[in-house]
């Protein structure tokens, strides 16, 4: 090959290594921000198929799990009816002053769970809204009583 | 409604990358064909075949199971790996008969990219090996100081940091410091994770200078009494260095205090030093550094290198139209050099500037990380290929003594690059959770203030 073809071949070469990483520059140039979302629609970014979590959201849920609160990680099984409050009586006893003696109950008929409150002082909260009737909950859902915030999970 | 930020997982850009960095490694191989014998290879597509499969191997995996994961490094590390293969290839044709050990090299790249895809498959809940801190610190100890066994060690190049196994089909050798450095970055990193508060917090006060609790101290003294150890037993400036420079970083990162670079630093020279007056394989290393014309026959390998480098000037001579051959070891540890004569201070550099991109990405990913194990790890990896490619490239090119470590992706030979794509495999699997997105903690109530609610909330009678 002529000389001049292969300085041309080597200055091609070379320029095609730095276009390279030029490319990867703008590639980390364009991350350096994320994308802001709102949490909503995390639930389905996050980690999980959504169709997996639509068929699971299906079903029955087995046990529910305290995630936030003093007694984080306490978990009950669902099925039989469960009375949650600060009495000794209760399935569920929270030791919380928010929390009223018989606060709310959770219990299942017609294949699904519903949970209505015992007309306590503070209220209680499905996906942070205040319940008044008693309302069907199912799995994913999370329920907030005082300070403690429970999720139903399978 | 609550916002939060997510990085989206941009697997699409890691593959267009991907497919330019295997495309500039075809090229250069291509160009090695045209140069030299003005056409190309027989078994050419296979080469390119074989390497793209890798690469769509690693790309597959890393989509299905860790989809958050870094997508700037792949790419960087597979146009490492196949500029590495491309002047090993240059070099088999070079000599004086025709060698093999591109196709060899190719054959452990597939090896690693196996044990890159089990790393990632078995270690991706990573905080897991949070609990074996113990075990591995033991582990990486022994291998660190395996090759001093007797009858298992042998002595290559003056340094001791081999060992070779009998197996059944024959003997082979490989180098534990490799793994040894995987295995002692996850324990420091588990370890100091735990304690960096105590090392912070507790101690007593010598002449204004806060120590900490030896309890809390004796793993890291023993770490430096190990990397002494290599020092003086195995003769190999390299190694020690790697690892008390790892040990000394991570410290720093862990405690934030300026205390442990210094005190590392001066520790080390006066290590070095002593190195220095006591062994001739050091004292060589040194005047050929210094001076390497003294002694033309002795410093031969420094010296070609140099011309080779000087040769090739700003854009080099051009794949296949130097003489890198010259240079004794220019696969293994002189192979910067060889890239130096060929493609110039223009393909070195920017050969340096891949290097770069890689330890920045993982450092990016220590600060994103959220936890504080996977912070010391990420950084830890990073550190500790940073330190190797400096150390190494700063040898070849006579800023340092040349100290005999691997230029990472690029040197021929299978423990290194097993050793280096695992820990591209835990740097991906730490960026693969610091940006994946949080489920954001719902608030709680007491803490709220700005929400009425909690104004609202009052003592269940």
């Amino acid at each position: 090959m002529s000389e001049i073809v292969v300085l041309g071949l080597k200055l091609a070469f070379l320029a095609a290594l730095w276009l390279a990483i030029l490319f990867v520059a703008a590639a980390i140039r364009t991350d350096v921000f994320g994308r802001k979302i709102s949490t909503a629609e995390l639930q389905i970014a996050d980690g999980q198929p959504t169709r997996k979590q639509l068929k699971a959201a299906q079903k029955l849920p087995k046990k529910l799990k305290i995630t936030h609160g003093p007694q984080a990680g306490t978990t009950l099984p669902l099925g039989e009816p469960i009375i949650i409050g600060r009495a000794d009586d209760c399935q569920l006893v929270l030791n919380d002053d928010y929390v009223s003696t018989h606060h709310a109950r959770i219990s299942r008929g017609g294949g699904y769970d519903i949970i209505e409150d015992l007309g306590s002082t503070n209220g209680t909260f499905v996906n942070n809204q205040r319940i008044t009737v008693p309302t069907q909950i199912g799995t994913g859902d999370s329920v907030r009583i005082g300070q403690s915030t429970m999720l139903l999970e399978r | 409604m609550d916002e939060v930020v997510v990085y989206r997982q941009r697997r699409g850009i890691e593959a267009v990358l991907l497919l330019l960095a295997i495309a500039v490694a075809v090229g250069g191989y291509f160009l090695i064909h045209l140069d030299i014998d003005a056409e190309l290879p027989t078994e050419w597509p296979a080469a390119v075949v074989v390497l793209t499969t890798l690469a769509l191997v690693a790309h597959l995996v890393i989509r299905w199971r860790i989809p958050y994961a870094d997508p700037i490094i792949l790419p960087c590390v597979m146009l490492l790996n196949g500029l590495g293969l491309a002047m090993i290839h240059r070099l088999d044709l070079g000599g004086n008969e025709r060698m093999h050990s591109a196709e060899l090299q190719l054959g452990w790249t597939a090896v690693a990219v196996a044990v890159f895809c089990a790393v990632i498959f078995a270690l991706r809940e990573i905080r897991t090996l949070n609990r074996f801190w113990m075990l591995l610190f033991i582990f990486g100890m022994v291998l660190l100081l395996l090759p001093l066994v007797p009858g298992l060690g042998v002595e290559k190049n003056g340094s001791q940091i081999w060992i070779r196994l009998n197996l059944g089909f024959g003997a082979y050798s490989f180098q534990p410091a490799e793994l040894a450095k995987i295995v002692l970055t996850i324990a420091f990193a588990a370890y100091l994770a735990g304690t960096r508060e105590a090392l912070v917090a507790a101690g007593r006060k010598i002449m204004g200078v806060e120590l900490p609790r030896l309890r809390d101290f004796a793993p890291l003294l023993l770490m430096w009494l190990a990397s002494l150890a290599v020092l003086v037993f195995q003769k190999d400036l390299g190694t020690s260095l790697l690892f008390f420079g790892l040990f000394v970083v991570m410290l720093f990162v862990s405690t934030e205090r300026l205390l442990y670079p210094i005190l590392g630093a001066a520790l080390f020279a006066g290590g070095a030093y002593a190195g220095f007056l006591l062994f001739t394989h050091v004292q060589t290393r040194v005047l050929a550094w210094l001076d390497p014309f003294a002694d033309y026959d002795r410093n031969y390998q420094i010296i070609t290198a140099q011309f080779g480098m000087a040769w090739g000037g700003s854009i080099g001579t051009g794949w296949g139209l130097g003489r890198p051959n010259l240079t004794p070891l220019a696969k293994t540890d002189f192979i910067a050099a060889a890239f130096g004569e060929e493609l110039g201070v223009a393909g070195l550099s920017a050969i340096i500037m891949v290097y770069a991109i890689i330890v920045a990405r993982g450092i990016r990913a220590a600060l994103g990380s959220n936890d504080s194990f996977g912070k010391l790890l990420a950084s830890g990896l990073s550190f500790v290929f940073a330190i190797q490619v400096f150390t190494i490239i700063a040898g070849v090119t006579r800023l340092l003594p040349l100290t005999g470590l691997t230029t990472p992706f690029m040197s021929q030979g299978g423990s290194s690059l097993v050793a280096n794509w695992a820990t591209v495999a835990l740097l991906l699997i730490v960026t693969h959770h610091a940006r994946r997105p949080q489920t954001a903690k719902p608030r709680d109530p007491v803490v709220n203030l700005a929400s009425d609610e909690t104004i609202e909330l009052k003592a269940a009678a």
